[in-house]
């Protein structure tokens, strides 16, 4: 079993990180508090509890060389915490939004951190030395809807954006004073702040979970329609394939090596895809195990099933409508929607068998790819 | 849209009325020699989900309408139909569904089902999701 560890630690968790070593988690258990947990021979203890904001924390990203965490709200606030003593000390980032904050991710150099929001707009927020403030940059008018994801570039630079207009988009972040052009990128750092190198337009509906390969060579985001993307050679000519689902659609994606991918979503089980030797990427196959269920309205396999139990039963006659009560329980590891991926790979290296998920069960799984030897070649 | 723009709409929608008539000709032409499932492929390909032009969209519904209700051996249909075609057909089963008429609805649920089936609820959710290419 690809899972390794399963424990629950809320009704409902809207987004989790770790700690640099692994030892803690942080989790929004779907309120205005983030809960941090130890793990100490075996069990879970809540070491600390972060409150501050006045709404539900909608995204966390704790930074792993700094070890500095960082809180998203729909409050439109976000707060850094340091820890000095045995305390988290928050201090506010105003972020200038008149919506709520989405999701927040820190650069691969933790000196920047970006905001996507409902109100169409970026936040790249930066640290100011001398007055001691974290300042916000506003990437305005490029978005025509709420950004649901960002995402980093190896290169500290690039950043990519989902948005519910269903546009993925790549964007330059470069800000005087703090990134520096001697980087080895290339042309791509020579665009200023806020200049918007790409836009892919091959999703019509919402556009969800944005990820870079660990090089950052390829971009993969996932569309509300059931189809994942995955974009080769961002910049003036790029190369983009969709692999269609049979199921449910994704919410997140997270790549384990240049060739392999995992999707996670309203499917409730992780989906691998990996890229064959001439660069087209498959899905390969689900991670957890589903046990098969012998209900005749299960075969779906999701919360539909009695629904749709209910609209096959008008077009036969003599069929009862009972969809069957056992449909919340799939037999699969989270019992619903997973709506969030982060890798347990060491920092900086190229590969990762080790990630975790959590979702709208209140499950946090750690899975572990050691006992799948048929991904194993794709690392 | 400026008035130049609009002419070679209505100029490129009279020529894909064409295509859809000759097409409609031979899906005639397939279904007297009993290959109803080719039929409905001919139906199917080129089908006109990009235009906005509402004649366009109806005539080629009622050619694969017509492809639609010929179909009766569902293992066969399902054995020689590419799945290329599943995401275009369910988007035509759901037309079919919307017109309330009672044979069209219970010919369409039959093929929705086996469809599903075969091309999951994906197929499903990107018919619903899509609302630029309507048929």
């Amino acid at each position: 079993m690809a899972a390794i560890s399963v424990h629950r630690f809320a009704s409902c968790i809207t987004c989790h990180s770790w700690s640099p070593d692994r030892s803690m988690v942080a989790f929004c258990p779907n309120s205005n508090e983030v809960h941090i947990y130890r793990l100490s021979e075996d069990k879970w203890e809540r070491a600390y509890v972060l409150q501050k904001h006045d709404q539900i924390v909608s995204g966390i990203d704790w930074s792993a060389r700094s070890n500095r965490i960082v809180t998203v709200s729909h409050d439109r606030n976000s707060y850094v915490w340091n820890m000095e003593g045995s305390e988290w000390v928050p201090t506010l980032v105003i972020l200038r939004l008149n919506r709520a904050a989405l999701c927040v991710q820190w650069s691969p150099q933790e000196n920047k951190f970006a905001v996507g929001s409902g109100a169409k707009t970026v936040c790249i927020c930066y640290y100011e030395p001398e007055n001691n403030w974290w300042v916000s940059k506003l990437i305005r008018k490029r978005h025509n809807s709420s950004v649901t994801s960002v995402a980093w570039h190896p290169n500290n630079i690039l950043l990519a954006t989902t948005s519910t207009d269903g546009k993925c988009r790549v964007f330059s972040t470069f800000i005087k004073g703090v990134d520096t052009r001697d980087s080895e990128a290339g042309a791509s750092v020579d665009a200023k702040f806020g200049e918007q190198i790409l836009q892919l337009d091959l999703s019509h509906s919402w556009a969800f979970g944005v990820k870079w390969s660990p090089r950052g060579n390829t971009l993969a985001y996932v569309g509300h329609n059931s189809m994942i993307y995955f974009v080769d050679g961002v910049g003036p000519s790029p190369l983009a394939q969709n692999v269609l689902l049979r199921g449910l659609p994704l919410r997140d994606v997270l790549f384990l090596s240049e060739r392999m991918a995992v999707g996670v979503g309203f499917d409730c089980n992780p989906m691998v895809f990996a890229a064959d030797d001439s660069g087209i990427w498959n899905f390969i196959r689900f991670l957890g195990e589903r046990k098969t269920s012998s209900s005749s309205g299960s075969k779906y396999g999701s919360q539909f099933s009695e629904a749709f139990g209910k609209f096959y039963g008008q077009s036969r006659q003599g069929t009862s409508n009972d969809g069957g009560e056992n449909s919340r329980h799939l037999g699969s590891v989270h019992e619903n929607c997973i709506t969030c991926i982060v890798s347990l790979g060491e920092l900086g290296s190229s590969s990762t068998r080790r990630f975790s998920t959590s979702g709208v069960d209140g499950n946090i799984v750690i899975w572990d790819l050691e006992n799948s030897e048929d991904l194993l070649e794709f690392l | 849209m400026s008035g130049k723009e609009g002419f070679v709409e209505a100029d490129n929608a009279e020529a894909i009325i064409t295509r859809i008539e000759h097409k409609s000709r031979k899906i005639e032409a397939l279904l007297k020699q009993s290959k109803p499932v080719e039929a409905l492929k001919t139906a199917l390909e080129g089908s006109p989900p990009n235009t906005r032009d509402e004649r366009c969209k109806s005539a080629n519904w009622i050619a694969v309408h017509r492809a639609i209700m010929a179909i009766r051996d569902l293992d066969g249909l399902f054995a020689s139909l590419d799945p290329e075609y599943y995401d275009i057909l369910m988007k035509y089963l759901y037309r079919g569904l919307s017109t309330g008429d009672r044979p069209t609805c219970d010919q369409c649920l039959r093929i929705h089902e086996r469809l599903t089936e075969r091309a999951g609820l994906g197929c499903i959710v990107r018919c619903l999701a899509d609302t630029i290419n309507t048929v």
